[in-house]
């Protein structure tokens, strides 16, 4: 076990990059014996591996399968850490994001990487699956008080279907309150401005910097 | 219609043998787009060999294009294997839920039998009507999904990737299973006239790395080449999405034809792979040819002509992919217009160049 917290935030990344959740877990349960704050060490620990990951996507060193599996191990390490989040780190108002892939398709794969990248990056996150209808998105992002919604499809067939997300909130008069932002497979920088979405990204990562642009924090 | 003087059937083997013909061959790869044709609704084509057949017929003598696919969507292995497709009314098929969710219940699947499960009697009806209707003159094909997309149809596509890298033996099992499928329909399609063509999308280096296509993809897709091949028939490869690190693995599967994405670069292909393969591509089916002009399309097909005309082993211009249901008749008019005007051998006009400048 790690000498001290420094080396075992380190360890928890090193156990998140090496997409080991066993480790992720014993580690975690180590923090929280040991008394280490558990926002630190999810913030240097799980969530710096899953930055580190994210690098080595990007990089094509790691692809979908490994990227998947190191989220496995940060969840992991998650599920033992947040129950020992102080109070105030737990009920802090988080920039929020409904996510989902659009009706009339089931390919997911690409919106799940978006919600771990994304909750790896401190934002909240509803994930609503996919196939999901339009008024869905809209419904919950009212009642979730969110901040951002994110459709995603991997169809042409199906693109149609983020063009009607934007005009139900045009039509509800709450186009203003919520940012809309779309990728997959056939959508182009082109189509969402066609659509009047705020934003376009073409990987998980890239989907990241531009919520963090939405949120105004720093990239 | 067409002002060709040459029949499909002609014109690929006066190609091959690096004759005289009278354009490039031509594939804007027509699905669903084909219910357009005929006035049908996507869903009508599930279970319906004559209508899909009627349907493509219709679209081949409508456009005049050099190959016909008979494909609906990726399922059909899969769903005759027991995955779950649900089939919205007018619109392309998706996968609603895999055939199973564990590795315990790899043991329970059977490779489909052609000639009674699912849809998959109806497609090999489709394709036996379209060759006898037109098979003399075009090339007739029948969609083929590769073993290791059909694993990720019956495991679901996150659990397969997990398994690749926690349980190897799942995915080998699995692959296998889905392998004989395929080698059965494979048989199925050849014994109606018609040649398989092969899509394995999950193949892509989008989803997996090269390394694992080498582990999972490329073994099985090699044996089901082989099969074809051992039948006296060519094999065209389609693998979606990013593919330029494996282009010389799909060269290794034997497969004649590579057909690739707007992901990658045709000209790329060509300096890596052009003397082992032909190369087909790759106009954007979603961002020119649904939802560009004609002459987004004309341009298009140009820089694909310009890039790839001079490949040693010959293009086929065509869609990156199958093209979107609702893609514009006036798109692919041009496209299959595009090719004529630059003729044989290939010659762009000048004063139509508005995106070559290097």
């Amino acid at each position: 076990m790690p000498a001290n917290e420094t080396e075992l935030f380190q360890a928890l990344s090193d156990a998140v990059v090496g997409m080991d959740e066993d480790r992720a877990r014993k580690l975690a349960i180590e923090a929280v014996v040991r008394n280490i704050d558990a926002y630190t060490a999810i913030e240097r620990g799980l969530v710096d591996g899953m930055g580190r990951a994210g690098e080595l996507f990007e990089s094509e060193e790691y692809f979908i399968p490994e990227l998947l599996l190191c989220s496995d191990a940060m969840y992991a390490g998650l599920d033992i850490l947040r129950p020992h989040l102080k109070v105030e780190d737990a009920n802090q108002r988080r920039f929020k994001v409904v996510i989902g892939v659009v009706e009339g398709d089931t390919h997911d794969i690409g919106k799940n990487l978006v919600r771990i990248m994304l909750e790896a990056s401190g934002f909240d996150v509803i994930d609503l699956g996919r196939d999901i209808p339009a008024q869905r998105f809209v419904d919950t992002a009212v009642t979730e008080n969110a901040d951002v919604i994110a459709l995603s499809t991997l169809m042409t067939t199906t693109m149609d279907a983020m063009a009607e997300v934007v005009d139900k909130l045009e039509a509800s008069k709450l186009r203003e309150r919520f940012k809309v932002i779309v990728g997959g497979g056939p959508i182009s920088p082109a189509f969402a401005k066609r659509i009047h979405a705020d934003g376009y990204a073409n990987s998980a990562p890239n989907a990241v910097k531009l919520v963090k642009q939405l949120a105004g924090v720093p990239a | 219609m067409s002002h060709d003087c040459m029949t499909p059937v002609q014109r690929f083997a006066a190609y091959g043998r690096g004759e005289a013909i009278d354009r490039l061959p031509c594939v804007p790869i027509v699905g669903n787009t084909a219910a357009r044709i005929v006035g049908a609704r996507v869903s009508d084509f599930r279970g319906n060999g004559k209508l899909i057949a009627d349907a493509q017929v219709a679209a081949y003598r409508r456009f005049g294009y050099d190959v016909i696919r008979i494909f609906t969507d990726l399922y059909t292995q899969a769903e005759a294997m027991g995955a779950r497709v649900h089939y919205p009314d007018d619109e392309t098929a998706y996968l609603a839920a895999p055939a199973i969710d564990s590795v315990e219940q790899i043991a329970t699947l059977q490779p489909a039998n052609p000639h009674t499960d699912g849809n998959l009697p109806a497609h090999l009806e489709a394709m036996s009507r379209a060759v006898d209707a037109v098979g003399a003159e075009v090339v007739v094909t029948g969609a083929l999904t590769g073993p290791f997309t059909t694993a990720s149809f019956l495991i679901g596509t996150e659990t397969l990737v997990r398994l690749m890298l926690k349980n190897p033996a799942a995915v080998h099992q699995l692959c296998e299973i889905a392998l004989q499928g395929a080698i059965d329909y494979a048989k199925a399609i050849l014994d109606t006239g018609c040649t398989p063509s092969l899509t394995d999308a999950m193949c892509s280096t989008t989803v997996i790395s090269p390394k694992q296509f080498r582990q999972f993809g490329q073994p099985y897709l090699t044996r089901l080449v082989e099969f074809i091949h051992s039948h006296g028939r060519p094999v065209t490869l389609h693998i979606c999405g990013k593919t330029r690190s494996i282009w010389g693995q799909m060269c290794e599967t034997g497969a004649d034809c590579l057909s690739i994405d707007n992901a990658a670069d045709l000209g790329e292909a060509k300096s890596i792979v052009g003397d082992r393969a032909r190369l087909m591509g790759n106009v954007s089916p979603s961002e020119i040819m649904l939802q560009g002009t004609p002459e987004q399309v004309r341009e298009a097909v140009r820089e694909c002509v310009r890039k790839a005309h001079d490949n040693p082993k010959g293009l086929i211009v065509a869609s990156g992919c199958s093209l979107p249901v609702e893609t514009p008749f006036a798109n692919i008019d041009a496209m299959l217009n595009a090719v004529r005007k630059i003729g044989w051998p290939v010659y762009i006009e000048e004063g139509m160049e508005t995106a070559w400048k290097a």
